[in-house]
């Protein structure tokens, strides 16, 4: 029974996909309920996965000429795969509920056919890609799962920025899926003798690495493109804040919260369970994650548009999970045993955290965008009288990524600074670093909360309460930042297990005294005291310095009779900020600049290149030159 | 025992912190030769404020308006369970260094948030000002604590309290002793709260239980920093640490007084720049450190 578990997922979603490619409209209600089934299905496999690990074995081919590779297709689950499946399962649960509603408001505008067939198909390759325990077949899914996922974002098909934003999607991770496939190939045919099955690269390929550095390099520099394209590392991060925007606000929350873990996912499999521990690739992984989450949460102040400050931010997080998973891999392999799993445990609790706050945060951008139709932070304003449950979920949301205690944020990220400020190494910079954008995330979200909620608008807006299909998933979302942030026990337990089961075992006991997290001579942080004693001396303050009698008077308007007619737009909240950290943004500007600069270049190349091969001999001759070209070049590499 | 100790630890903290900023009203009207009120001047303005009705402006966001305050002060507090002040107590396992910076980081942001929705323009001026302060200040925060822990090999106060006797730790308390006095909204730094421009910015439209809620966690965060900055000085252990310790505190009232005394307003540009520049300071502080002085 336990290991069939596996299919039912993927039965309902095919059923699902199929019933979506009807044009009536009751059919996105059928894709949306059977995709929550689906989810519900998942979220119980990943529990059974953390208990006992799943497999599963077909013989496809039948055939020994085959790649032995594709001709098994292989399903398993360990606690690894169970934790991200667990994310995928909740995310795509919330989403599938909010689309019922959510979606209804494209029914006269757009092809319905392109959500409720891809919907489901996207979310189906997600679940292969975790369940899958192959590298050729994984590289399949995760193909598929670009190339689904692009048609989502391009939903709108009538908006030219949608269409625009999912091609440039599709061709960096397109062009980022090559280097992993260049990585799946070289691994297979050098290393494992046409196997991909990840047990046996697991016990062959550490021990081949750790004799050839050269290849271990050359392989972990495409696997940090490859990987880094898709979970929106910087530089290679630039398909992100154009993409999820674009999306359907349920979407841009699994784009957000699921797909761009899966690479993490990937990562974890890779850098630890398939490589060797090495102290420079560690040093590499972090030094990206801090300039991830500098550049992308500096850049995410600048932003006016609801849901591309929140596509910043995912860079910006991102940026947090890489370089804890970089800082783990350093400090492991330069004797901070002990650091280094817990800068790893702060990885994965930060890659499920931000599944939970920004899937929320996209819903409730989702839900303002629903009610007003607007997602520019200048024009809104005030909302929180009339949407009340948003604005509470929305702020618990914005509570969590800025990191405040007791939410959930901040356990993962009291984690990363105790595994990176006390050595004394370059990873204190980057925690430090850390520590100081967490300030500059706060800002923001102050920014984007007050913009949207508080601030009295420009012109009055009307707006009303979404339905309840739709604040529902927000208010789970927000439980789940709440009850991680106060009894983070539970997630440590199954991320100790997960780490486990790719061969780093993480001493519990030591970390969890109860009620605290401690480090050992490091820190300790009691989520439990600290959020009892907030909450009992706010309520003794509210009871003994009681405010009811409070008299309503109109705001002070320096004595005029009239209103005074300022508010400060979006733009202008950090404007002195910003200028005195005028370099940052210089510095960017200029990369960009260099980059469209390439860019042309390349373009005049092309078209040059095709004006060069106009008639069939000058393009004979030309290809020669070429052939010729790469024959040197891998001769220079055979010798 | 040691629950003992922080509830008088607290006790402390919630008498002294008006007293002090009473102290510190009689040393400025000196310097500038005034009589001065007394010393209890402070706490006779808090218990009036804490007596009186509060207003709640039209078009406000009620909720959050009328309990901002109230986080504001409990966040601060919390922040005491884990500083020691008038006796030593040690509850680590509560938090540590990171856990103090954020309840501040808190207290900041509900502050904010309930300026944001008392719809107020001058209030939402100041509240934009208090952020980009807040950040700035962080970036200078955010490298004298990893300096610190450096040091320290720890972010625990048990390990921290008191700092070995380094040229870094010397020069990272230095720095430390600047964001106090920044974080504490006094001249020239109070650019969010300016009175003269825009009117006390975020409590702009706060009045009675409100404002004194919110003056009262301001003097509480500028006793918890003065007590964290002693903390690293003083020994734990040392049989005279009470009087080291409230000797200290009048030593630093006396300092910051007396600079803010002495200085006009900052503008908020002139301010994050100068924040900036104590950072790239802090970076060598860093530096040094690392290197093991």
């Amino acid at each position: 029974m336990g290991t069939q578990m596996l299919l039912i997922p993927i039965s309902i979603l095919v059923i699902a996909a199929l019933v979506g490619l009807s044009k009536a409209k009751i059919v996105l209600k059928i894709v949306s309920t059977l995709s929550a089934m689906a989810s519900v299905a998942m979220i119980y496999v990943g529990i059974l996965g953390f208990r006992t690990t799943l497999e599963l074995k077909y013989n496809l081919f039948n055939s020994s000429s085959l790649f032995t590779s594709l001709n098994w297709l292989v399903f398993r689950v360990d606690s690894l795969s169970a934790f991200f499946l667990l994310i995928l399962g909740i995310l795509s649960l919330c989403a599938s509920i909010y689309g019922i509603k959510y979606m209804e408001k494209y029914f006269d505008k757009e092809d319905m056919r392109v959500y409720t067939f891809n919907y489901p198909i996207f979310l189906l390759t997600m679940y292969l890609v975790l369940i899958c325990w192959d590298l050729l077949w994984f590289i399949i899914f995760w193909e598929l799962m670009s190339l689904f996922s692009q048609f989502l974002v391009a939903f709108e098909q009538s908006e030219e920025k949608a269409v625009k934003a999912a091609f440039k999607y599709f061709c960096m991770t397109k062009a980022g899926a090559e280097f992993i496939i260049l990585v799946v190939v070289l691994i297979i045919l050098k290393v494992t003798n046409f196997n991909g099955n990840y047990s046996e690269i697991a016990s062959i390929l550490p021990v081949y690495l750790s004799a050839h550095p050269a290849m271990l390099y050359a392989l972990t520099f495409a696997l940090l493109i490859g990987f880094g394209v898709k979970a929106a590392m910087i530089p290679f991060h630039s398909w992100l804040p154009d993409a999820h925007p674009e999306a359907p606000s349920n979407v841009s929350a699994l784009l957000s919260g699921v797909m761009i873990k899966l690479p993490i996912y990937m990562m974890f499999r890779f850098f630890l369970g398939f490589f060797p521990k090495d102290v420079n690739i560690g040093l590499v992984i972090a030094s990206f994650g801090v300039i991830t989450l500098f550049f992308g949460t500096m850049y995410a102040l600048l932003q006016t548009d609801s849901k591309r400050l929140l596509a910043y931010h995912s860079v910006g997080q991102i940026g947090y999970v890489i370089l804890a998973l970089g800082a783990g891999i350093y400090l492991i392999s330069s004797g901070y045993e002990l650091l280094g799993k817990v800068a790893l445990m702060a990885s994965l609790y930060h890659t499920i955290n931000h599944a939970a706050f920004k899937g929320l945060l996209f819903l409730t951008a989702g839900s303002v965008i629903y009610t007003t139709g607007s997602r520019d932070l200048n024009y809104l304003g005030g909302l929180a009288k009339y949407m009340p449950l948003t604005a509470v979920s929305a702020l618990i949301g914005a509570l969590s990524i800025a990191g405040m205690p007791p939410f959930n944020g901040f356990v993962s990220k009291w984690m990363i600074y105790m595994s990176t400020l006390p050595t004394p190494t370059l990873i204190s910079l980057f925690g430090a670093l850390a520590l100081f954008i967490s300030a500059v995330t706060t800002a923001s979200f102050i920014k984007y909360f007050t913009a949207i909620f508080t601030r009295p608008p420009a012109e009055e807006i009307e707006a009303k309460e979404v339905p309840s299909s739709m604040w529902i998933p927000q208010i789970l979302l927000a439980v789940i930042c709440i009850i991680f942030g106060i009894y983070p026990f539970f997630p440590l337990k199954m991320i100790s297990s997960a780490l486990g089961s790719i061969g780093i075992t993480v001493n519990l006991d030591a970390l969890i005294v109860y009620p605290s997290i401690v480090v050992p001579k490091v820190g300790s942080y009691s989520p439990i005291i600290i959020f009892a004693f907030l909450l009992i001396s706010t309520l003794m303050a509210l009871l003994l310095i009681p405010s009811r009698d409070s008299v309503v008077v109109s705001i002070w308007r320096t004595g005029r009779s009239d209103d005074l007619n300022v508010s400060m737009p979006a733009e202008g909240y950090y404007k002195d900020f910003e200028e005195a950290f005028s370099e940052i943004y210089v510095l960017g500007g200029t990369s960009k600049r260099a980059v469209q600069k390439v860019a042309k270049i390349g373009r005049t190349f092309g078209t040059n290149f095709e004006v060069l091969s106009y008639d069939l001999d000058s393009m004979l001759s030309l290809a020669m030159v070429l052939i010729l070209i790469l024959v040197v070049v891998l001769g220079g590499v055979g010798l | 025992m040691n629950i003992i100790f922080i509830a008088v630890n607290l006790a402390f903290a919630l008498l002294i912190a008006p007293v002090i900023d009473g102290f510190e009203r009689k040393i400025r009207a000196r310097l500038q030769n005034r009589q001065g009120p007394s010393i209890l001047q402070t706490w006779w303005d808090l218990i009036k404020l804490l007596k009186r009705p509060t207003v709640e402006p039209q078009g406000s966001i009620k909720s959050l308006y009328k309990l901002a305050p109230y986080i504001t002060f409990t966040a601060v507090l919390t922040a005491y369970l884990v500083v020691p002040t008038l006796l030593p107590s040690s509850m680590n396992f509560i938090g540590d260094f990171i856990v103090v910076v954020y309840l501040l980081g808190l207290a900041t942001l509900s502050f904010v948030i309930g300026a944001f929705s008392s719809g107020n323009p001058y209030a939402q001026i100041g509240s934009n000002r208090e952020v980009s302060l807040f950040m700035s200040e962080e970036l200078l925060l955010a490298l004298i604590v990893s300096t610190i822990a450096v040091i320290g090999k720890s972010l625990s106060f048990e390990q921290l309290f008191p700092l070995p006797l380094r040229i870094s730790s010397a020069l990272a308390l230095i720095l430390l002793f600047v964001v106090v006095y920044v974080a504490s909204a006094r001249l020239p730094f109070d650019i969010a709260e300016a009175e003269p421009e825009i009117i006390e910015g975020p409590l702009i439209e706060y009045s009675g239980k409100h404002l004194g809620l919110l003056e009262y966690s301001i003097f509480l965060k500028r006793l918890l920093l003065y007590s964290l900055l002693l903390n690293f000085i003083i020994p734990i252990q040392n049989p005279i640490r009470l009087v080291c310790y409230l000797i200290g505190i009048v030593i630093l009232s006396v300092i910051y007084s007396t600079f803010e005394a002495y200085y006009g307003r900052f503008r908020i540009d002139q301010a994050v720049k100068l924040m900036k520049k104590l950072s790239a300071v802090a970076l060598v502080v860093w530096i040094i450190a690392v290197v093991g002085w």
